[in-house]
């Protein structure tokens, strides 16, 4: 009886002393489980898990014949964490290939640092001492990998490498006032800025988790977000034949004193820009000695008045309206008064008695009066109608950063209506004078400018193609007969023997503008805005070259801008082979 | 099924307690084959042990998989870090002002008047003429590049040592040149006149 009693309270205690137990035991798993899961289950992440950035590059910038302009390539940020240096008491031992044992202190450390970085060396001994603390601490960014193999190999076991992408331009300042740069924060101008949302690519990430010694567990890899690359912009452009024209355009502009000048070649069949060159172009790898003409185009976004390169659009209006022939008879006085306000005349930039030339002469000797009188036979709102039409006024297909459109006005003063037919009292960019020719060689059908073949995103699919409807502006024969007056330029005009290029007949104009200061509001004295634009070959035109340059000293003539012009034209028949010419022209009468 | 077969006849429920005798039913042949046998649990147990053994195995060589798949991914990733950055080099290589500069050292001059010969009929169209200066030679290069200037991508050394020891040694009359190095086939040496 006394027995049993004691078994069965023993019995009961430890029954009750169990079940206790596993309350407890419930009560812990309960809350481990549920009540702080996701607390522990996140504190076991970050201590097992590791993130890692996917670069998702940057696209490229690609020529017409893909060439690489711009390219994202591999940097790496040298990093150091000067808490595990303190631990170590700021030496190490490197072991050398023969054995031998040496201890390496701080100072010697950041000397080899800065040896194979090129960084400096008392910036990195300050980084290490001054946080001594800190587990992180930049050395030197923007390593290349010769760098960054080169800390590698020196073995010091505090030092650490972050890959961290960068821009780099290899060609330099080739096509840079198109490209733009790439800032530190981001893109800077040009198509860098404009085509951002093709080029940019995303940063993905992927986690693992890792064994001790930092290898990702077996398929424990997730992406928790895909990276993407950015898309490849192809431009139109030919960097050789751009190298070409900026180094051009440099030596003209330095030889003759301009204060600026830009060169351009258009494919006439589809108005491709293959070249595209401004003066003071920077070197976008190079943003400190950058200024703010570095990188933008005065191309597209400074328009001037043109001066006479405008006369063939204003008689290609009068030819198809059928009002003139290119040998048509001018009696060109020495000088316009006509209808003028009182005190006003139209002049030449030679003085002459009465001259009788034809529609063609008045071209080949770029008058003035011959313009101003040929204007008579039309209505001033026929012949704004025409200039408009060739263009000008409007911006450009190609939509350039910053572009702008220059002003063609519709005047009511008697003056200017007469003067915006030979490019004074308007103005225009350069690209909209290099889009006249392409007009006047591509047998009057205007294609749009292009300077974007497109953009292949990362998927390989092509967006943004450009448009290569063309419009009609005049008809092939009025295209054709302006040509033959402007072939009469290059061959037996006043600047004819600076422009000549033997074997080759082409159709060229020369333009040679005042230029209004805007202090006085007048034309300044002897400053000229002096350009020669050519059509290559002139019987069936391939490229419209079109040099500017901006007030030249000494020779102020468009005589300036011929050397330039033709060493420009000469290298575009050489890189592009056009044939040369079989045969004399036949060139319409210039006088009577 | 099996009690039924086994009724003993010499068995009375009256009978009085006697010695027992040990007695066994004797198991029938469906029972004997039945009855499991050692060889099975053998064959168990191996199996499980060989499945234990192999997924042992398995595990140890996907561990293993893993260091090499991770040393290999490491590999390509230093084989295409490496590429890019030959591209790069090549790149910068391959951009006009180090191609100008190149040339412009090995003596190269920019091509006169631009002609043609027809290779049908032998006819040269064009008006020829000869070569003047280089492109950069007066003036220098006026479209900057520091990725050139920095002297990162630099004509091969060895061909401007070459054409300078050459052209010592014409000079002097034909100095020994036994420290000069040795040159290099794949580099046309520049005709010191021209």
């Amino acid at each position: 009886m006394n027995l049993r009693r004691r078994t069965g309270r023993r019995l009961a205690v430890t029954v009750v002393a169990v079940f206790a137990l596993l309350a407890v035991f419930i009560v812990r798993l309960v809350d481990i489980q549920v009540v702080q899961a996701e607390a522990l289950t996140k504190a076991a992440q970050a201590r097992q898990e590791y993130t890692q950035t996917i670069y998702g590059a940057r696209g490229e910038i690609v020529d017409t014949n893909g060439v690489v302009l711009a390219a994202s390539v591999d940097r790496f940020d040298i990093t150091a964490s000067p808490q595990i240096a303190k631990a170590d008491g700021y030496e190490f031992t490197r072991t050398a290939k023969n054995g031998d044992k040496q201890t390496i202190n701080l100072q010697d450390s950041v000397q080899e640092l800065a040896d194979a970085t090129g960084g400096d060396p008392q910036k990195m001994y300050q980084a290490i001492i001054g946080k001594p603390d800190a587990d992180f601490a930049y050395l030197v960014k923007q390593v290349t990998l010769a760098q960054y193999q080169k800390v590698k190999a020196l073995g010091i076991p505090w030092v650490y490498a972050a890959l961290d992408p960068a821009r780099s331009y290899p060609n330099g300042a080739v096509g840079a006032n198109l490209i733009g740069a790439m800032g530190t924060d981001g893109p800077l101008a040009g198509i860098e800025l404009a085509e951002n949302s093709c080029l940019a690519g995303s940063n993905g990430a992927e986690t693992y988790n890792s064994s001790a010694n930092g290898v990702p567990i077996p398929g424990s890899t997730v992406t928790t977000k895909p990276a993407v690359d950015g898309g490849t912009i192809k431009l139109t452009i030919d960097k050789d034949l751009q190298w070409f024209a900026q180094q051009d355009v440099a030596q003209q502009v330095q030889a003759t004193g301009a204060e600026w000048g830009t060169a351009m070649v258009v494919r006439i069949s589809d108005g491709h820009i293959m070249a595209a060159a401004d003066y003071g172009t920077g070197d976008p790898n190079d943003l400190e000695h950058a200024t703010s003409g570095s990188f933008t185009s005065r191309i597209f976004t400074q328009p001037y008045e043109p001066g006479s390169v405008m006369k063939p659009a204003t008689v290609a209006g009068l030819i198809q309206a059928g009002k003139i022939t290119p040998s048509t008879p001018v009696d060109v006085p020495s000088r316009f008064t006509d209808g003028l306000p009182k005190g006003v005349t139209i002049t030449d930039s030679f003085y002459h008695g009465d001259l009788h030339l034809t529609a063609a002469g008045v071209i080949m000797d770029s008058s003035n009066i011959g313009i101003a009188e040929l204007t008579k036979l039309d209505t001033f709102q026929n012949r704004w109608q025409n200039l408009h039409d060739f263009g000008f006024g409007q911006k450009t297909a190609v939509g350039f950063y910053g572009e702008l459109a220059g002003t063609l006005r519709n005047p009511t003063d008697s003056v200017t209506q007469i003067t915006q037919q030979f490019g004074q009292g308007m103005t225009a960019t350069s690209a909209q004078i290099a889009q006249l020719y392409q007009t006047l060689g591509n047998d009057g059908t205007r294609m749009p400018l292009t300077l974007v073949e497109g953009c292949t995103k990362a998927d390989g699919t092509v967006v943004d193609t450009p448009s290569t409807q063309g419009t009609r502006v005049v008809s092939a024969s009025t295209a054709q007969q302006v040509r033959s007056m402007m072939e009469t330029v290059y061959q037996e005009g006043p600047s004819s023997k600076y422009l000549q290029i033997p074997g080759y007949n082409i159709a060229a104009k020369t333009g040679t503008a005042q230029v209004a200061d805007p202090a006085t509001g007048k034309y300044a004295k002897g400053q000229y805005i002096v350009s020669v634009a050519g059509l290559v070959p002139a019987d069936k035109p391939q490229y419209a070259v079109v040099l500017t340059l901006a007030k030249p000293k000494g020779v102020t003539s468009s005589v300036a801008a011929a050397p330039g012009w033709k060493a420009l034209t000469e290298q575009v028949i050489k890189a592009y082979r056009v044939p040369a010419s079989t045969g004399a022209p036949s060139l319409p009468p210039v006088t009577w | 099924m099996s009690l039924a077969t086994a009724t003993d006849p010499r068995r009375h429920p009256a009978s009085a307690p006697e010695p027992r005798r040990h007695l066994e039913i004797a198991p029938s042949r469906a029972q004997r084959r039945a009855r499991p046998r050692l060889k099975y649990v053998l064959v168990t147990m191996g199996g499980i042990g060989v499945i234990l053994l192999a997924q042992l195995l398995l595990s140890i060589w996907i561990a293993d998989g893993a260091y090499q798949v991770h040393s290999l991914q490491s590999e390509q990733t230093q084989l295409q870090r490496t590429q890019r950055a030959l591209g790069e080099q090549l790149d910068q290589l391959g951009s006009p002002q180090s191609i100008a500069q190149s040339a412009e050292q090995l003596g190269m001059v920019q091509s006169g008047n631009p002609a043609y010969l027809d290779l049908k009929t032998g006819a040269v169209t064009g008006t020829p003429s000869a070569g003047d200066t280089g492109l950069i030679a007066g003036t220098g290069d006026l479209v900057p590049n520091s990725l050139v200037a920095s002297g990162g991508v630099q004509l091969d050394q060895t061909a401007s040592t070459d054409t300078g020891a050459n052209a010592g040694n014409t000079a002097s009359g034909g100095a020994s040149s036994t420290t000069a190095s040795s040159p290099d086939d794949s580099v046309i040496a520049s005709p010191t006149t021209h």
